[in-house]
């Protein structure tokens, strides 16, 4: 059963960056978000991270993990499952 | 009349860090002493704990008028006198916040007099007020190298005889704003920096920082050479991956020291991508040189860090002796890199560079005269 989480994700990422011409279907689970198809950068990170902070209350120690959780939206869910206030987690 | 022919030289330099000033803070780094210490990332609004270096005596948190102002008072006051900000001696005030802190307090607060020093022209205005300088003094702010940019202005100045000497002030004290929105970037974490190590994971430290320089042709017992700044353009945050723009900036400075052995002293903040590159552009383009740097203990003075490691580099080759890179125990980026002080006395001059925000690369030779 897929994740309820990663449409989450996905909707969150479009509309936290205001990314045009992109709707939520057409980011696949495994794209690489930074440096992929999405073009994302250090400061669309950056504001990912503070909204996924805010969102499910999760701590991100580093850039490096924050690299390293971005690396598709299938990682960053397994990421925020793992770390996420699960009474902010879709079930 | 300035000599025209002769180099540009620095007459003066001294800076302010927590622990002192340069004689001070060159002591405590050959001691090994780190400055940072794990503080609230918002002040007294709390946040993670981060490493961060203050004046003694100032909290992160903004006043007006502002906190810091008394250690830029005590800067000036060694200061050589003159009548600075007239056209034969102009000021160049240099930093890469001012004081923007200032205008996050004002938002919070709605206090108007957070306004009077939120901005580098307010700020600067009112400075030149207290410091009693005159008119001629310009604002130059170009992130983590503006104090590169103030004394490449200030030499140009001199150099062309318009100035007979030219004072240089940098300043960048930290604020929850700033501190904050390094944090949001999270290379500003609950971690201590520890310059040119491989490490699993970067983590800088922030500083406060103080210094000035005068600037003169034929005087002085130090000579600036090889003036060099570079700005790649490629991102907000990051630099070219091929470490260009190091390699760019570095060749002027090389091309200066050819013939002389010389030791680096990097910019180093304990990032890992632009810690390779550097260790990297370093030992090509100065083969054998030891390269240090002191930000693992002072934190990144931001702005101003190309003028107060200016006069702590100053103050190990007078006293013969460079402090070492402070860090942690993990391996090495290159086999160039410093971690212990060292005897200078063989050394012909050191390099001084920095790096910032958008690409921006900037570095010096410094020989003594």
């Amino acid at each position: 059963m897929p994740d309820p989480l990663i449409p989450r994700l996905k909707q969150l990422i479009v509309e936290t960056l205001r990314l045009e011409d992109v709707t939520p279907a057409d980011i696949a689970d495994s794209e690489p978000l930074l440096g992929g198809g999405l073009s994302l950068d250090s400061i669309d990170a950056l504001e990912l991270v503070v909204r996924l902070e805010k969102e499910f209350g999760i701590k991100i120690a580093s850039s490096e993990e924050a690299r390293s959780a971005m690396a598709s939206v299938a990682s960053l869910a397994a990421y925020v499952r793992e770390r996420g206030d699960p009474s902010r987690l879709p079930s | 009349m300035a000599d025209t022919a002769a180099p540009v030289r620095v007459t003066d330099c001294g800076c302010a860090t927590p622990f002192g000033d340069a004689a001070a803070t060159h002591a405590a780094l050959l001691r090994g002493e780190r400055a940072l210490v794990p503080a609230r990332v918002l002040g007294k609004e709390g946040g993670d704990p981060v490493p961060l270096a203050l004046i003694p005596g100032r909290t992160l948190d903004e006043d007006a008028p502002p906190g810091w102002l008394p250690t830029v008072r005590r800067l000036a006051a060694s200061m050589p006198e003159g009548d600075w900000g007239s056209p034969r001696r102009p000021v160049f005030v240099t930093g890469s916040n001012f004081g923007v802190g200032g205008l996050y307090a004002l938002r919070r607060s709605g206090d108007l007099a957070f306004a009077a020093w939120g901005a580098p022209p307010t700020c600067t205005e009112r400075l030149r007020e207290d410091l009693g300088w005159g008119p001629d003094v310009s604002i130059l702010s170009h992130a983590c190298v503006s104090a590169h940019l103030g004394l490449l202005e200030a030499s140009r100045a001199v150099e062309s005889g318009l100035a007979e000497e030219a004072l240089v002030l940098s300043f960048d004290f930290l604020s929850p704003f700033v501190a904050g929105g390094f944090h949001a970037l999270k290379i500003l974490n609950a971690d201590f920096p520890a310059p040119y190590r491989e490490r699993p994971s970067g983590a800088i430290g922030l500083g406060d920082g103080a210094a000035f320089a005068v600037l003169s042709r034929g005087r002085g017992e130090w000579v600036l050479e090889g003036q060099s700044l570079f700005n790649e353009m490629h991102h907000f945050t990051s630099n070219q991956p091929d470490a260009s723009g190091f390699t760019e900036c570095l060749g002027p400075v090389a091309a200066a020291a050819r013939g002389r052995r010389i030791w680096f002293k990097g910019h180093g903040t304990g990032t890992l991508e632009a810690g390779r590159m550097e260790v990297r552009a370093a030992a090509q383009a100065f083969p054998g040189s030891p390269l240090v740097g002191w930000k693992g203990s002072l934190g990144h003075t931001l702005g101003s860090c190309g003028l107060v490691e200016l006069a702590i580099a100053i103050e190990s080759v007078k006293a013969g002796r460079t402090p070492g890179t402070i860090g942690d125990e993990a391996p090495a980026m290159g086999d160039n890199v410093a971690f212990s002080g060292f005897a200078n006395g063989e050394f012909d001059g050191v390099v001084c560079a920095s790096n910032a925000f958008g690409g921006a690369h900037a570095a010096f030779l410094l020989t003594h005269a």
